[in-house]
Order: C-alpha cells, then sequence, then structure tokens
C-alpha cells in the first residue's frame, strides 16, 4: 500500500508552487534520467482560496482524491482520525496582506498549527513538508519546528536552491574554515531575498564547528550599500567572483552582447538603483553579506573566502526556466525522500534561522536601517554531511 | 613554394624561452554582430570574461581583424575603435600579416558562422571557412612560418574541403583546434563518461535544424563516445530519417527508446503536453502533435558501436545525452548546458570554456583535444545532409571509417 499524502495548499493554479510540486506526486518527474513515478498516493487537497485558473477540483477528479473544506477534514479524509502518512504544505502564492516589514502574511504556521492539533487529537503525527520558509514570525516558525520535536515528525522545509544543480558543481568540503560570504541575489522582498540567504546558508552551514546561530543582522539600503562596499563592510573581490558565475549581466550585455566585469568597470551604481545589503554576524565570529542587485544580474551566485582553498570558490544556483522549473523535481526527490523514510535528509533549523535572519533584516530596515542584535536566533545545527543536490 | 613542416615548426613559438611575450591573435570573422559567433568569441578576448570566479583577461592581445560581410548591426568598427590595440584589416592577408609581407600573429581565430551565404541544394550554407583557410595556408607558407588555428564549429561543409584543412594542418604541423561549445560547457548534472567505458549505444537528443545544431548535436556525443574502450575508430556508415520516416523508425525500435526517455529527463525545456501542467511526459501521439518535422541520423562506427542523433524541434530546446554501458543497468545520461541568450540569459557563456581551451592553445602550441573529434562529426554532419538529400537511404561513409584517435585523459568540459 502507497503512503497516503495530503497536499495543503493556498492555491493550486498552473506554475503555483503547489501545482508545480504537487502534480509531481501525481504524474512523476525526472530523477536520476529517469521519469519517477513516486509510491505515494495523494488522496486529499486542501486549497484556501480558489482563484481563476484554480485547478484543485480538476485534478481531484483526474486523480481520485478529494478537496475538503477544512484542513482538518482534508488530513482525516473526511473521518475522525487522521487517515494521512505524510503532509504536503504550499502555502505561497495567492492573496495574501503585507505587514508592515513588507513579508507577506501566507498562513503557513496558520495551516501547520492545525496539522499540530489534528496529531495531538488523534495520537499520531505524519512528516510535513512546508514549502519556503516556516513563517514570517521567528516566533511562530519556532513554535512549527518545537511541536514537531514534541510530536516526533520529521519537518523538511525550504527553498529548491539549495537542492538545483550548481554551475560550477560546488560543495565545500565540511568542516571548512570559511572566512567570509557573499551571495547576489535578484528578485523581490520577501519571497526573493528568503531564496538567496538560504542559498548562502547550505553553503556556510558546513563550516567548523557547524551552525552556531546569528548575534546580529543590519540591513541597507541604497546609497549606503556602495558606501558601505568602499569601507570594506562588504567585499568588492568576492563580489568580483560571485558574478563572475552570472550569466545574465544586464546593461551594455543586453546592449550589444559584450561580457562586462560589472565590478571592475563601475557600471554597478548606474544599473542597480535600489541595491539592498543584508549583513549577517553568526555567533562563530562569521560575516556574510547578500546583495540584492536588481538592474545588475538576474540569477544567484555565492562566493567565499575559504581556509586553505585556492582562489575564491564560487557557483551559480542554476534555476532552470519556466515551465519546466526542474528544480522544484530536485526538491520534490528531497520530500518524497522524507515522506518514505520518515527523516528529512537536511534539517528544517537551516529553513528556522534563515526564516529567523530574514524577519530581523526587515525590521532592521524598519528600524531606520540600523543594527540589531538577535540573541533569539541562537539556533545551532550541523549540516548534512553528503551533498543534497544532484550529481549524478 | 613548398616548405617542410621542419621548417615551419622552427618558427618563433608564442613562448620564447626568458620573458614570455604576449602573442598576437587575429580573427577572421564572416560577420560580427550582437549575439553572433565572432561576437561571443572576439569579445572574450577583448572584454574578458568571467572564469574560476575572477574576471579573467586573456593574456594575449586580438591585434586584428578581417570581417567580411559588415552591416548595419556590424560592431566590430564600435570595437576596434574602443580597443586600439584592434586594427581592422580589409584582407585576411593584411590581418594575419599585420600589413607586412610575412605571418606576424601567434594564433588565428577563423569564425565562419552567420552571415549571408548562398544555401546549395542540398540546403547547406556554404560558409567560407575553407576560402578563409586557404588565404591562412598561403600566408603560413610564404612566410615559413605557421601558427596555431581555431575554427569556430565544423570544418568545411564540403567533405573534401574539410579533409583538406585536416591535412594541410598535419603537413604544416601547427596546432589546430575546432568544434562546438557543447563539449566543453557546463554538464546537469557534471558528470563524465568513464574512460575506457564499454559503450554500447549511444543518443543525443536536440533540437534545430539540419548542417545547423545538427553538428552540436553530433559532438555531444562524439565527446562522450570518444572516451570508450579502444578510443574512436571511425564511422562506416550513416541513415537519415525524417517525417514519417521518423515515426515509423521510432515505433519499430530502430533505436532504443529507453535511451531517448533518458535523454528527455534530462532536458529542462520539455514542451507540456497538456494544458495545465508544467512538465509532464509525452506520450508518442504526445511527440507526433509537438514536433513537426523530426530528423534522426542513425551511423555505426567502425567497431559497432551504434550512435543516433535525435532533432526534435517542438520538444525540447537543449541537448541531452544518454548511453547505454555494459556493466551499468541505468543508461548514463546527462544535458550539455547551454546558457543561451536572449530567453534565458544575456551572455552565452558556453563560449567561455571554448575560449579558454583556445587561450591555452595559443599560449602552449598544443591543442587542448583532438581535431579529430571535429573532422568525424564534420563528416557526419555532411553525411546526415547526404543521406536526407538522397532520400533518406543509408549512406556508406568509407572517408570516415578510418577517422581514429584518443580521448584527452582530462576532462575538458567546464568544472571549475
Amino acid at each position: 500500500m502507497p503512503k497516503r499524502v495530503a497536499i495543503l495548499a493556498s492555491i493550486y493554479r498552473y506554475l503555483s508552487h503547489a501545482q508545480h510540486i504537487g502534480d509531481r506526486f501525481l504524474i512523476g518527474y525526472p530523477r536520476a534520467g529517469e521519469w519517477h513515478k513516486p509510491d505515494l498516493k495523494v488522496v486529499s487537497l486542501y486549497v484556501d482560496q480558489k482563484p481563476q485558473g484554480d485547478q484543485s477540483e480538476e485534478r481531484a477528479k483526474e486523480f481520485g482524491f478529494t478537496v475538503y473544506p477544512t484542513i482538518a477534514e482534508a488530513l482525516r479524509c473526511g473521518g475522525s482520525r487522521l487517515a494521512v502518512d505524510a503532509v504536503l504544505l504550499i502555502a505561497e502564492h495567492g492573496d495574501y496582506p503585507r505587514n508592515e516589514k513588507g513579508q507577506v502574511l501566507y498562513p503557513r504556521y496558520e495551516f501547520f498549527k492545525q496539522c499540530v492539533e489534528v496529531f495531538e487529537q488523534d495520537g499520531r503525527s505524519v512528516p510535513i513538508y512546508n514549502d519556503k520558509h516556516l513563517s514570517y514570525s521567528f516566533e511562530k516558525a519556532k513554535w512549527m519546528l518545537d511541536s514537531a520535536k514534541r510530536l516526533k515528525f520529521a519537518v523538511l522545509a525550504g527553498s529548491s536552491l539549495p537542492v538545483t544543480w550548481r554551475l560550477p558543481d560546488l560543495e565545500l568540503p565540511l568542516g571548512c574554515e570559511i572566512e567570509e560570504a557573499l551571495m547576489v541575489g535578484v528578485g523581490g522582498s520577501d519571497p526573493m531575498d528568503y531564496h538567496a540567504l538560504e542559498a548562502m546558508q547550505c553553503m556556510i552551514e558546513r563550516r567548523k564547528g557547524g551552525e552556531t546561530g546569528v548575534r546580529a543582522v543590519h540591513m541597507i539600503e541604497g546609497g549606503a550599500v556602495w558606501q558601505a562596499g568602499r569601507e570594506g563592510k562588504w567585499s568588492a573581490r568576492l563580489l568580483t567572483a560571485a558574478l563572475s558565475r552570472s550569466d545574465s549581466p544586464q546593461g551594455l550585455t543586453l546592449a550589444d552582447g559584450r561580457t562586462q566585469d560589472l565590478v571592475g568597470s563601475g557600471a554597478l551604481p548606474q544599473l542597480v538603483k535600489n541595491p539592498a545589503a543584508y549583513f549577517i554576524e553568526h555567533r562563530d565570529g562569521l560575516r556574510t553579506t547578500l546583495l540584492m542587485l536588481n538592474g545588475a544580474v538576474r540569477d544567484f551566485t555565492f562566493a567565499a573566502r575559504v581556509k586553505g582553498m585556492p582562489g575564491i570558490p564560487s557557483t551559480q544556483f542554476f534555476l532552470p526556466p519556466t515551465p519546466n522549473v526542474t528544480y522544484s523535481a530536485c526538491l520534490v526527490s528531497k520530500i518524497e525522500e522524507m515522506f518514505l523514510t520518515g527523516k528529512a535528509p537536511y534539517p528544517a533549523e537551516r529553513t528556522l534561522i534563515v526564516s529567523g535572519m530574514l524577519e530581523a533584516c526587515l525590521t532592521s530596515r524598519l528600524q531606520g536601517q540600523q543594527r540589531l542584535e538577535t540573541p533569539h536566533l541562537a539556533v545551532r545545527y550541523r549540516a548534512p554531511r553528503l551533498p543534497q543536490y544532484p550529481r549524478e | 613554394m613548398r616548405i617542410s613542416r621542419r621548417q615551419l615548426l622552427a618558427g618563433t613559438p608564442a613562448l620564447a624561452f626568458g620573458q614570455p611575450r604576449r602573442p598576437k591573435i587575429a580573427a577572421l570573422a564572416t560577420i560580427y554582430f550582437k549575439y553572433s559567433h565572432a561576437q561571443h568569441i572576439v569579445d572574450r578576448f577583448l572584454e574578458g570574461y568571467g572564469w574560476n570566479g575572477d574576471h579573467h583577461r586573456p593574456p594575449m592581445d586580438l591585434v586584428s581583424l578581417y570581417v567580411d560581410q559588415v552591416g548595419d548591426n556590424d560592431l566590430s568598427r564600435e570595437r576596434a575603435a574602443r580597443h586600439p590595440s584592434v586594427k581592422i584589416y580589409p584582407t585576411i592577408a593584411e590581418a594575419l600579416t599585420l600589413g607586412t609581407s610575412r605571418l606576424a600573429v601567434d594564433g588565428v581565430l577563423l569564425i565562419g558562422e552567420h552571415g549571408r551565404y548562398p544555401r546549395n541544394e542540398k540546403r547547406q550554407t556554404q560558409y567560407p571557412r575553407y576560402e578563409f583557410w586557404r588565404e591562412i595556408i598561403q600566408v603560413f607558407e610564404a612566410s615559413g612560418r605557421a601558427a596555431p588555428v581555431f575554427n569556430d564549429k565544423h570544418l568545411s561543409w564540403n567533405w573534401e574541403w574539410a579533409r583538406q584543412m585536416y591535412d594541410d594542418a598535419r603537413r604544416l604541423g601547427f596546432a589546430f583546434m575546432a568544434g562546438s561549445s557543447l563539449p566543453v560547457t557546463w554538464r546537469t548534472p557534471s558528470v563524465e563518461m568513464p574512460a575506457n567505458a564499454e559503450v554500447e549505444e549511444a543518443m543525443c537528443v536536440a533540437y534545430g535544424g539540419v548542417d545547423s545544431y545538427d553538428f552540436h548535436a553530433l559532438e555531444t556525443t562524439q565527446c562522450m563516445v570518444e572516451r570508450r574502450r579502444g578510443g574512436e575508430t571511425g564511422v562506416k556508415w550513416l541513415e537519415a530519417y525524417r517525417g514519417e520516416h521518423f515515426w515509423k523508425a521510432w515505433e519499430e525500435g530502430v533505436w532504443p527508446r529507453e535511451l531517448a526517455v533518458a535523454a528527455l529527463c534530462r532536458s529542462h525545456t520539455l514542451t507540456p503536453s497538456r494544458a495545465g501542467f508544467n512538465h509532464d511526459f509525452p506520450t508518442l501521439a504526445d511527440m507526433q502533435r509537438l514536433v513537426k518535422n523530426p530528423v534522426a541520423y542513425r551511423y555505426q562506427h567502425t567497431d559497432g558501436l551504434m550512435g543516433t542523433m535525435l532533432l526534435m524541434n517542438g520538444l525540447v530546446q537543449d541537448f541531452n545525452f544518454a548511453a547505454r554501458l555494459r556493466g551499468r543497468r541505468q543508461p548514463l545520461s546527462v544535458q550539455m548546458y547551454l546558457p543561451m541568450p536572449p530567453a534565458r540569459t544575456s551572455l552565452a557563456n558556453f563560449f567561455s570554456p571554448l575560449v579558454n581551451h583556445i587561450e591555452q592553445m595559443f599560449l602552449t602550441g598544443k591543442p587542448a583535444y583532438p581535431v579529430e573529434r571535429t573532422l568525424l562529426t564534420t563528416g557526419l554532419t555532411a553525411a546526415g545532409v547526404e543521406s536526407l538529400h538522397r532520400g533518406q537511404v543509408r549512406y556508406e561513409t568509407p572517408h570516415l571509417a578510418g577517422i581514429t584517435y584518443r580521448a584527452t585523459q582530462e576532462s575538458t568540459y567546464w568544472r571549475t
């Protein structure tokens, strides 16, 4: 008997996260050169909103499951007890308000809490995959993982970036000594800065001693970002390395196809109208920076200075194009692994700390771009021993 | 004037003993506009490019440029104006001699891709690669000195001329590299054909046209299968299939369908066959609906290995390789990934590893990988055209049967 899966989604519409992740459980997905059909059965679906283009009923009809009006009913399949073996929680996309920090208030915590209530009432709990960050609020996110520990169920969460292909195939050695790290991202806040922070986190968590938490954050925007660069608050050398991995420089490249040294040429301030820098001070002393550089490039790149490694190890987190978005197939293979084994292939604490550092950065911005101590972010964890992105 | 190989080799190497001097490079291009091959390649010498975590500037000077066709969208004049080291010459000979009477450069880029050139009755575009080559050889011979040459893409569209190019380079003993970016670009995942693998069947599923991207697909397969046990042995025959013939061959299992499936499972651009789904695996009926004019080349190597190239426009927009290996249950499969502008990227960075290998040849006088690969794929491309032209018949290729060579031990695709 295949394990039974419930999908809880904010919306289920073409190219929403629920569609491209959920569908892979229905029709399969490419994995290691095969069209792999998971030995899992989607038995129920809850959708919070049904916008134009909603596919929930259509999918239910074709694949023989039921759309339930509440989360509890979806988990119990209309009965009185938990009737699924795994939960896919995808609250991304849909019409939800933003708070004063600019965070979209996706109801991930709210969905998760209802799962926990059912688990408690029914005396059984099952693994949950939570798409993207756990919650806009670190407090809520922490409650989610604490509940999972208390009720002893596995949680996997986060972005596709840590599990997609890398160009080049760079994995930092476990236990390496990272001197500094820098990530370049693009897109809006708060969805895309989250992806960028988690991509950086999956690299730096491999350092000696593992992750020990974040002591303080500082977010700045506008011309102050370039000033901070001149003052050495972020490394132009690391930025050069990261951008050397980009396939999408803008400006003169768009005009006539030429390659560019975006840092050396001094073109960045013209290209990037509203840069943002997210400075993260880890408790073990490591300082990392995320630069959101809309207007300069359109991809996600990373660079670090690592003791004993020649040059500047750097890579691009490869996001293959729509509509296939094959990076989500990489993610689904990890979710499937947890659903089948009951063990998360990498720790949800990664997503917890990134949820917290993003929230703290946005608070820093709201409070006049002031440095903010973050004693609450004392999240400790160890990286998975083996690489989690596709290498064969 | 006939000169011996020994005389040519006695010419000045790019790197003499003592203080290394910066090699001087000439670029000969059919045309130079945004996203033309000349722009991708020559720009990397002029502007530098991202490499190994830095903005790398080749340690050599591109000093001369010949451009055969200069249109409204030309960029060569802008490049020369902005890079005073570059001078544009009206003839190939002058570009090579820098206006003197003797060869005055240490490396030559021959980029005969893009531009308006006639097509023959077989629908081959008659890019003047051989014509450019003849002029290069004349300068080399007249100067008593040769320099390494990189020829972009396949050699000539005309097999006899292609062979002549290869023979000239051998006769005069200069380093010669050619070919596509596909063998040297990123792979997803980053895997190599194991050295001395026993390859039983190999396939590339790609897109594009005949006498065009078929060459890239053939190079994709060749850079993998040349690593097999015994090395490359040449190709005995090729048979092309198109349209209805293609689907009939598919249904009859003329080529192994499981390799097509494995290759398609490496694609990042599989056209959804159902509305509302972003990534589903097509049925045969779906493929027949989506792919209007499929083309296959099926060919046999001298040692028995079978190769297949499928161009499936409408289904994929990338280059995917799969092979059946003895002793391995699952096919080995991989995508040779091209960050292709303008839809997906702004830079065609698959030219970066190509240029880096060319640079190494200009510095060391040694090709980074054997030009015999491209001699063979040039012959296969022309054989595909020939088979189609003759009505999709099996075309015997005794002229390709003797092309034997060994792959480099080191991988040469982009991994750093």
